[in-house]
Parts: C-alpha cells; sequence; structure tokens
C-alpha cells in the first residue's frame, strides 16, 4: 500500500494531478470492478442453487457445494465420467494443437528473424498478419468449406480414388484440429519471433563453422534463447484454445464435445446458471494450474508474456 | 517579456549548504558545501559516476538533498519544483522536443508560460539570431546538425533567461572539432547573456579552458575547488593531482617538513618539494611526490636523478619521452627545441632535476586511474 | 548451406499455402453458383451470394450492434489501457510484476468465463438496483461493453507499454525544467507522442471487439452481434453468402496492407535521405504513383470497378440450365429407385432432397449436391448448438 501511494506521488509529480487521478481512477476500475469483482461474483454464484426469481434471497438461497458435487459424480454416486472426460480431452487436445503450433511454428519463426531479408522478410510478416484480419467465424468457416461432404479435400479425395464416400471429417474432429491449429499461429510466432530475434546470428554461423549439425546449433544455441518466446506463445495458444468456443461449435464433432460448449448449454439451454459457473470455475482453475504448472517445468515467469 | 525581466543585477549565486545526497545506504553526494557566484563559469569535474549529475539534478529541483540546502538567489529551494527554479537545464542528450519545429521547442517555455504566439514567434527569432541561426525556425529537430541542436538547446534554455543555467556533458556526443568550437562559442555566450553557468563534465580540457572556477569531484566527495590553473598548478590531494593533467607519481617517506617544504625520501633519492594542502607530516610519514612530466627537465641540477630513456613519442611540438628511474614509470614532455633537442636514444640513461616550488607532496590517497 | 536455404524456402512455401489455402478456396466458392460452398463441381459463376449477404437483415442488424459496441469499447478500453500502461510505468519492480500479471490475465482467461463472469455479477447489481437502472445496465449493449473492455483494455495497454518503453523521459523532464506544470508537460510532450499509439489502440480495439465471440455470446443476450449472428448462420447450415463475406474482408484488409505499406515505405525512405537517390521518387510521375493518397485511390478504383462490373453480371441463364439438368437427373434417379423399390419390395424410403434447398439449415448439408449417392451420410448441418447432440443433463451416452 505503501507503494501504491508512493507511485501515485511520483506520477503525480510527472504528469500532473489530473493524470495521476485519471490512471488511479481507471486502473481501479479496471483491476476491482472489470476483474476481479466479476470472476468473485460468477464463484459466489458456483455455490448457489438454481432458484427462480422469486425465492433468490429468501431461506432456500443458501450456499452449497452440490454443483461441483455433480460435476464429479452422477447422482447415484458413480464418477460423473461424461463431464470429466469432456474437460480432459479438451485440455488434451488442447496440449496437442498447442504443440503442433510449436512445431510448425518454429521454422517460420526462425526463418523470419534469420533468414528472409528486405521484401521477402515484409512479404512473410504481411503474410502472416493477413488471415488474423479475417473474422474468427469465417476461419472456422473456411475449414468447414474444405473439410465438408462435398469439401475439396473430399472432391479431390474421392476423384483420386483414394476412397468412395465422403468421408465425414468433422465427425471425426479433423476439420476441429486444423482449425484449432490455424486460429491462433498468429500468437504463437511472434512472441518467438521477438525471443529469437534478440538472438546474435554470427552465433548460429560461428556454431555452424565449428562443424556442428544444424540440428545440434538449433537445439543448443537456438532454443534456450527461443525459450521465453515459446513459453509465452505456447501460453497463449494452449489457453485461447482450451478456451475456444466459436470452432469447436462449428467445426467439433456432434459428439465430442469441447468443454467450453458443455457450460454454454448450462447457460444457454438448460438455464442453470450456477451450474454452469460452476463448471466455468472449474476450466477456470483447470487451466491456470496447467499454466503455472508448465510456467514452474519451464521455469519462465507471467511477465513474459504479451512482450 | 514577463515576470522574470532583469530590473536591477540579480543576485544569481548558488550556496550548496552541507548537500548530502543518498540513494538508500549509497551516498551519492556526500557533504558538499561551496558558493557558486552571480555570473560565474563554474565547472563540476570529475570521472564517470561520481556524482554530478546527481549534484545537477538537485540544483535544477528533480531531487532533494538528503541533508542540507540549496539556496539559489539567497533563497532556500525546499519544495520548489524544477519548473518553479530560476534554473534551465541542458540534458547530456539535449532532450529537444523531436514533434516540435526549432521555433516551437524555443519557445516552449513561453508556450507554457501563456504568452501569446506572435511574441513567443519573436522572441524565436531573436534567440535563433543570438545563436547565429536565423531562419532555422521552422525546420524539423531531426533536419538539424549535432552543433546546430546544441545551439537550439542553448537558445531554448535561455528563451525565459533563467538565472542559473545548468549544462550536463551538454558536448559530449559532438565529435573532437566542434567539440572544440562550441567550448569558445559557450564561453561566449555567456558572457554575452551573464547568467551564472553551472558545467558538469568528466573532460579536463574542457573544465580548465572555459571555467572561472572548477570543482574537481571523486565519489561523491568534492575534493577541491579553485580556478584552473590553481587545480592544476596546486592540487591539494592525490587524486586531484592525478586527474587533473598528467602526472608523476613518486612514493617515498618524509625526512623533515618546515613550513610549506618537506624533504621525502624516495629509492631514487631524497627529493625537495612543496607540501600541498597545507598538511602536517611527522617523519617517517609515507606521502607521495607529483611533478608534472613538462617539469622534468634534462640536466636540472636541483633535486636530480638518474633515468634509462625507455621510448620516444614525437607529437610535433611537444615530444613526449617515457624513461624508467628504479621501478617507477618517468613521463617527460619537452618542447620541441629543433634539431638540438635531441635527449638520446633508447637505453641512454638522463640526468633529470625539477624546482622544489613545481612539485606537491600529497598524502598516499586515491589516484585516478585514467588520467 | 544452400541445402538450408533450399529447405527454408520450402518449408515457408508450405507454411503458407497452410495459411492461404482455405481462405483462397473460401473466396473462389463465393462465385460458384452452388447453393453449398465448393468449387468442384463447378456450377456457374455469379455475384449473386454478395446481394445474398446484403439482404440478411440479422447479419445487417448484428453490425450495426457491432458498430455501436466496438464504439463504446473503443471509447472506454483506449483511457484505461494507457492508464494501465502509466500506472506499469511508475510502480517498483515487484509490485509492477504483480500488477501486469493482473492486467493481462483477462487475455488469458478464457472468454467464456469472462462472459459469464460479467453477465452474473452485473445481473445481480441490477437485480439489487431494480426498476430503470435494471433495464439500462441488463442489456445487451452495457453487458458486452463491460465484458469486452475487461480484456480488450489489455490489447490496449500492450500497444501502450511498447510506446512507453520508447519515450525518453527526459523528455518530461526538460519540460518540467522550461517552466511547465506536470500537467502541461503531460498534454503537451507524452500525450502527442502517444498519439500514434492511441491510434493503432483504438484500431486494435475496435477490430478485437468486433471480432469477438466467445464473451459476446453470453453478454449480448437477446441481441446480437455481426460475429454472433455468423455464428449462429454458421452453424445452422452454410451458403456461399458467407465466403461473399471472406471476399468483401479479405479486399479490405488487402487495400488496408498495401496502403499502409506504402506509407512505410516512404517514410523510411524519407527517413533513410534514399528519398533523394531512389529513381522512383526521382521522376514526378512515379514518384506521385507511389503516394499512399494516389495508391489507395487506385485500389478504391479498382475494387469500385470490380464491383460494379460484378453487379451487372447475370448468372440466371446458367443457373437455369444447371438447374434443369439437376431436375432431369432427379427424376431419372426417382424412377430408378422407384423401380428398385418395386423390384426390392424394401419399404423404407429415402427422402430425396430438395433441389431448392430453402430452409439450408439442417439439411443443408445435402442441398442436391450428392446426387450420386443417395446413402447420404449425415446431415453435417446440425450439430452443436440448436440441435445439440448431447444434451447435458443427461449424464450418460
Ligand atoms: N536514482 C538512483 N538510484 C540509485 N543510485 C543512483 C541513482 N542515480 C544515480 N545513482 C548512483 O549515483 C552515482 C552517481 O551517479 P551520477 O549520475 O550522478 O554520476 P555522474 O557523475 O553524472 O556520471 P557520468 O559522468 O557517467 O554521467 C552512481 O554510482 C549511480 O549509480
Ligand atoms: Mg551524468
Amino acid at each position: 500500500m505503501k507503494h501504491v501511494t508512493r507511485a501515485y506521488r511520483a506520477l503525480a509529480n510527472r504528469h500532473g494531478m489530473g493524470a495521476a487521478l485519471f490512471v488511479a481512477i481507471a486502473v481501479t476500475l479496471w483491476v476491482v470492478v472489470f476483474i476481479t469483482l466479476p470472476q468473485l461474483s460468477m464463484l459466489d454464484y458456483s455455490f448457489r442453487f438454481n432458484l427462480p426469481a422469486d425465492q433468490i434471497g429468501t431461506e432456500a438461497d443458501h450456499y452449497t457445494l452440490s454443483n461441483f458435487h455433480s460435476f464429479f459424480f452422477n447422482a447415484d454416486g458413480s464418477l460423473n465420467r461424461l463431464d470429466l472426460v469432456i474437460l480432459g480431452r479438451t485440455l488434451l487436445a488442447a496440449a496437442i494443437v498447442t504443440l503442433i503450433d510449436v512445431i510448425i511454428c518454429y521454422p517460420i519463426a526462425y526463418i523470419l528473424a534469420h533468414g528472409a531479408k528486405g521484401v521477402a522478410a515484409r512479404l512473410m510478416v504481411i503474410g502472416l498478419i493477413i488471415p488474423y484480419w479475417i473474422n474468427e467465424i469465417l476461419r472456422a468457416f473456411a475449414f468447414r468449406v474444405l473439410f465438408g461432404a462435398t469439401g475439396v479435400v473430399n472432391t479431390v479425395g474421392m476423384q483420386m480414388g483414394l476412397w468412395d464416400v465422403p468421408v465425414d471429417f468433422i465427425r471425426a474432429d479433423v476439420a476441429l484440429y486444423f482449425g484449432l491449429s490455424y486460429a491462433y499461429i498468429l500468437l504463437m510466432i511472434f512472441p518467438m519471433y521477438n525471443a529469437i530475434e534478440a538472438l546474435d546470428h554470427t552465433q548460429v554461423e560461428a556454431a555452424r563453422d565449428m562443424g556442428a549439425p544444424l540440428w545440434r546449433v538449433h537445439w543448443r544455441v537456438v532454443l534456450p534463447i527461443a525459450k521465453p518466446g515459446i513459453v509465452s506463445g505456447a501460453t497463449m495458444v494452449f489457453m485461447l484454445t482450451a478456451g475456444a468456443l466459436a470452432a469447436p461449435q462449428i467445426l467439433g464433432g456432434p459428439s465430442n464435445l469441447w468443454f467450453t460448449q458443455v457450460i454454454y448449454q448450462w447457460f444457454n439451454e438448460s438455464s442453470n446458471w450456477p451450474r454452469g459457473s460452476a463448471y466455468a470455475v472449474v476450466l477456470l482453475l483447470t487451466c491456470i494450474s496447467f499454466v503455472l504448472l508448465m510456467m514452474r517445468v519451464f521455469k519462465v515467469s507471467v511477465g513474459e508474456i504479451g512482450k | 517579456m514577463p515576470e522574470t525581466s532583469p530590473v536591477s543585477s540579480p543576485d544569481r549565486s548558488v550556496l550548496l549548504d552541507h548537500v548530502s545526497i543518498r540513494f538508500g545506504n549509497f551516498t551519492a553526494v556526500d557533504n558538499a558545501n561551496l558558493k557558486i557566484n552571480s555570473g560565474e563559469f563554474f565547472s563540476f569535474l570529475g570521472p564517470s559516476g561520481c556524482g554530478k549529475t546527481t549534484l545537477l539534478r538537485c540544483i535544477s529541483g528533480f531531487s532533494e538533498p538528503t541533508e542540507g540546502r540549496v539556496l539559489i538567489g539567497a533563497k532556500d529551494m525546499k519544495g520548489v519544483g524544477p519548473n518553479k527554479r530560476p534554473t534551465a537545464l541542458i540534458f547530456q542528450h539535449l532532450a529537444l522536443f523531436p514533434l516540435m519545429s526549432v521555433a516551437d521547442n524555443i519557445a516552449f517555455p513561453l508556450e507554457v508560460r501563456g504568452v501569446g504566439k506572435k511574441m513567443r514567434r519573436k522572441r524565436a527569432e531573436d534567440l535563433l539570431d543570438m545563436i547565429a541561426l536565423p531562419g532555422i525556425g521552422d525546420k524539423k529537430v531531426s533536419e538539424l546538425s549535432g552543433g546546430q541542436k546544441q545551439r537550439v538547446a542553448i537558445a531554448r534554455a535561455l528563451a525565459v533567461e533563467p538565472d542559473i543555467l545548468l549544462l550536463d556533458e551538454p558536448l559530449s556526443a559532438l565529435d573532437l572539432k566542434l567539440r572544440q568550437h562550441m567550448r569558445t562559442e559557450l564561453r561566449a555566450i555567456q558572457q554575452q547573456v551573464g547568467v551564472t553557468f553551472i558545467y558538469i563534465t568528466h573532460d579536463q580540457g574542457e573544465a580548465l579552458t572555459m571555467s572561472d572556477r572548477v570543482a574537481v569531484m571523486s565519489k561523491g566527495v568534492i575534493e577541491q575547488v579553485g580556478a584552473p590553473d590553481q587545480i592544476y598548478n596546486r592540487p591539494r590531494s592525490s587524486f586531484v593531482a592525478s586527474f587533473v593533467g598528467e602526472n608523476n607519481a613518486l612514493k617515498g617517506i618524509v625526512k623533515v617538513q618546515s613550513e610549506d617544504m618537506a624533504a621525502l625520501e624516495t629509492p631514487m633519492g631524497t627529493f625537495e618539494a612543496r607540501v600541498g594542502g597545507g598538511r602536517k607530516y611527522k617523519p617517517g610519514d609515507e606521502a607521495l611526490l607529483f611533478v608534472r612530466p613538462e617539469q622534468l627537465v634534462p640536466g636540472k641540477a636541483e633535486n636530480a636523478f638518474q633515468a634509462t630513456l625507455s621510448r620516444q613519442e614525437f607529437e610535433g611540438a611537444t615530444n613526449h619521452v617515457f624513461a624508467r628511474a628504479g621501478d617507477t614509470d618517468l613521463r617527460i614532455s619537452m618542447v620541441n627545441g629543433g634539431l638540438a633537442g635531441s635527449v638520446g636514444s633508447t637505453g641512454d640513461t638522463m640526468s633529470l632535476g625539477f624546482a622544489p616550488m613545481n612539485a606537491t607532496i600529497l598524502p598516499v590517497g586515491q589516484i585516478a586511474s585514467e588520467a | 548451406m544452400s541445402r538450408a536455404v533450399v529447405f527454408g524456402g520450402a518449408y515457408a512455401i508450405a507454411f503458407f499455402s497452410f495459411l492461404f489455402g482455405p481462405l483462397i478456396i473460401m473466396v473462389i466458392t463465393a462465385f460458384n453458383s452452388s447453393k453449398f460452398p465448393r468449387i468442384v463441381p463447378w456450377d456457374c459463376f455469379t455475384t449473386g451470394w454478395f446481394a445474398e449477404l446484403f439482404g440478411n437483415q440479422r447479419l445487417m442488424e448484428g453490425l450495426l450492434n457491432s458498430v455501436i459496441i466496438g464504439v463504446g469499447v473503443v471509447a472506454l478500453a483506449v483511457p484505461i489501457g494507457l492508464a494501465g500502461a502509466l500506472a506499469l510505468s511508475e510502480l517498483p519492480s515487484k509490485l509492477r510484476a504483480m500488477l501486469y500479471t493482473v492486467l493481462i490475465l483477462p487475455i488469458l482467461i478464457p472468454g467464456v468465463v469472462l462472459g459469464i463472469s460479467t453477465i452474473v455479477l452485473w445481473g445481480q447489481i441490477s437485480r439489487g438496483l431494480g426498476g430503470a437502472v435494471q433495464a439500462g445496465m441488463y442489456n445487451g449493449y452495457f453487458l458486452t461493453i463491460v465484458g469486452q473492455i475487461t480484456f480488450v483494455s489489455a490489447y490496449a495497454m500492450l500497444v501502450f507499454i511498447a510506446r512507453l518503453q520508447r519515450f525518453d523521459a527526459t523528455q518530461t523532464e526538460a519540460a518540467l525544467d522550461l517552466g511547465a506544470t506536470p500537467g502541461q508537460a503531460f498534454r503537451k510532450i507524452l500525450l502527442p507522442f502517444m498519439a500514434p499509439a492511441i491510434g493503432s489502440a483504438a484500431f486494435i480495439t475496435l477490430l478485437a471487439s468486433f471480432e469477438n465471440y466467445n464473451t459476446t455470446v453470453f453478454t449480448v443476450l437477446s441481441e446480437s452481434t455481426f460475429t454472433t449472428a455468423l455464428a449462429s448462420k454458421v452453424r445452422h447450415g452454410t451458403d456461399p453468402s458467407l465466403s461473399a463475406l471472406a471476399v468483401i474482408i479479405i479486399t479490405i484488409t488487402l487495400v488496408g496492407a498495401l496502403t499502409n505499406e506504402a506509407v512505410q515505405r516512404r517514410k523510411e525512405a524519407e527517413l533513410g535521405g534514399k528519398a533523394s537517390r531512389s529513381p522512383l521518387y526521382a521522376n514526378p510521375l512515379t514518384r506521385a504513383l507511389t503516394h499512399p493518397g494516389v495508391v489507395f485511390a487506385i485500389l478504391v478504383a479498382i475494387v469500385a470497378t470490380v464491383s460494379y462490373v460484378g453487379s451487372k453480371h447475370d448468372s440466371s441463364v446458367c443457373e437455369a440450365a444447371i438447374l434443369q439438368d439437376k431436375l432431369d437427373r432427379q427424376a431419372e434417379l426417382r424412377a430408378a429407385q422407384k423401380a428398385k423399390i418395386e423390384a426390392q419390395e424394401v419399404e423404407q424410403g429415402i427422402t430425396v432432397p430438395k433441389p431448392e434447398g430453402g430452409f439450408g439449415g439442417a439439411f443443408g448439408g445435402l442441398g442436391g449436391a450428392a446426387p450420386v449417392a443417395p446413402a447420404a451420410p449425415k446431415p453435417e448441418g446440425g450439430f452443436g448448438g440448436a440441435f445439440g447432440g448431447i444434451a447435458p443433463p443427461a449424464p450418460s451416452e
């Protein structure tokens, strides 16, 4: 608190009372009203019963663990496999998508940082950004066009005689994985690029001169430098993939739900907000723990993210 | 001009009254106590990191002293912000505003004081005339050369006629030629406007050529204050002796002291010299004898000793001779005396001497590494 | 060494094919008259899907809502982001890291969670306040703006942090030293320096607000934004008017990117002093042609011309022919089936898809596209939401 008031005074001295007041109010509003309170409120809600409006505030309205209990267990006491499996599969799929993105983005980030020059580098950057100007929904739609029953992949595949009945890529979640891997590539490449760019290229050349094979140069010289960028990008891609809603709704198979879809259904179809809140809390906590775990494992701090 | 217009000659002095500035446990300025006179060109000279900028920021109001007081024109400046002090600071990298034109830069101090547009333009043009850059008011800052930027920064600082102009190594970014030219120019401007200049530098050449007086600093401590020739010829500490100009240091033991002269026994012999800083030594005390390269004269009978010539560097007007006596390396500067002036070749033994009045005995202390 | 270059080049080409392939295919489908977005078989070249797009009431309403919400979000998120960046610049490092984590968190938190927490909190607050306040607060516009600000402000903040890092703090000190009050220094020195960042932050926040689905789909309640309308359209069956939309967006993007490139080039050339040397700038004609304004005007003119010519294109004759062809073939097929059914006495009939495909929704997937395969695969239009595969309350499958 002492530091906060001191920082406030420093701000006032540097930029004036008006600016300091503006900063203080805006940041407080953001942190308290927009970030913290909603989460607390959701947490509070997740411990309540789903009551009709006229019963809220009455005796029936007290705290309960039932929403969380029914996430883990069915009414008969057996494990709630359905939801647990969906959550597990969502996390696993998000992790796989993240890994795929790391692998396919690394060479591009490296080429961009140390290979491409001038016009080529410029074109590459523009080429990376342009797809992200296009609405997320339309990007997902593009993969539906690609993988639909009459999509290009099926028509070409069948015409080449690879298969003779349209393959349902959507039911098999192939379209979904492609779409998700595609969706956040940019967020993986740029932090990676920023990190790799800091590398002095002569180091790579020196290592090559000493006869180290290419893979070894990357493993020993480039990767350690790229690590914070990779972790930063991976964190973002993982969180966004695990929290994705549009892509699974558009590209997901009808029987394999994403965990966000389950939450969505509790809210919008079953109108059970407390249960939905509880599921949202579960999603939030597992995602954050997963990311913190990964950061601990790779020894990277949150401060790296967003750079 | 608004409020700052000088009616009679104002008091433009600065008094540092036992000023100490600390960052946590670290003392950046240690008990600075001196007075800078009205209209003086005063320099702080010291190696990098000795606390010069810290002291300057304290005078201009960006920080308050941890202890002591800063008085400007005999007024205590405690609690007076930088924008309320009659000082103007020229930053090390000038801090011109890149988004404004040259004229807008110069007129900025007037703008924030609510002076009208026409008046501002007029004043900016006057100042541009003063710095001999008429007609560049509409240029962008990025279009100026280094020396032009320098002068624009000075014009901007002088726009509201401050009492004190503070300059933080303003020439360090310029090349050598321009730097030497700007020295003369700065001095001329100072004499023209009569403002007190407080100048910071780690370049002794700058400090000695421009200043009325110089304060030499080391590790936050002001070692000596005086006119340039005093600093050079009468150093009061081994740091000042070794930091300002070239110097030879001979280590020895004091045998006798009488008034301001003493005899020092060194491995090369016993020498007589002036005692620096008004110190008192007991026989047996360790001390250093400083003698400048140009004071070592071949064949001189006083304080004579033998040395072996190790190498020479010929530099036109002066000939730098390096010799070794005992385990001490010596540096000798000789005015080029034409073809007759040769002192011999490497390996030759030469006899050297120096006048007692032109050498100084000082207590053993810090020696500046980069002279 | 050259092997590495070849490999790198080949990889880059493969990678960019992955990035652009789906988009290019989508763009092409916008001009095929087939009711389902596809490029083979090709029916007729048409521009009709653009008309269909603009005629979509729900999307156009959503567009208006998105603009309203976007303006609100930009107006709030940009100042908030700026405040965040300024606060961070003044805090000691430990506290700074803490605040940074808190402020950046909304970018990482799943959008669904943000949306839910927003409606839950404001639902409670407005219920407590009741009356007119409740109506003003608990509506899609307010909630969406509030919900989006939470994380959009962080994007703005990142832009400002990057810019602020390049600010030379001695500029402010110089202004103070020259007699400016801190407020004056802020307005006359820092804000003008931040101006370009304010522009790009506004742009990025507008785009992020416009684009957002995960949070908005909860907070928008019964209203809809452009993106949520789009999503529900995609979920309930696809038709090439969405491809037409992609064509429009991609065109705008390309025009923007090229103009921006022209601006950057010129700026660089002028800064580097290359402007006087480059032959492009020496010749007055080429110099004028490479001016960003001219580049932009030329691009707009091209787009306008193409759109005008395109809008005059009439594909009805070709489409009628194709339709006739289809009807003939279906009649044939039906006859063949009838014969088959009669012959084998199989009582289970197959619904023959209607060629008009008018209700595009649940059966949109077939839409006369699979005449050769009567044993059609399951329609792909009806999953995910409305025709939901699984209703969550059913715990077993
Ligand atoms: N805000 C601060 N916090 C902690 N230490 C500081 C701070 N400002 C300066 N110092 C320390 O005080 C000492 C003096 O710094 P100062 O900038 O005054 O040096 P200087 O003499 O101007 O050097 P230079 O010639 O390199 O500019 C340095 O050791 C520096 O690290
Ligand atoms: Mg300094």
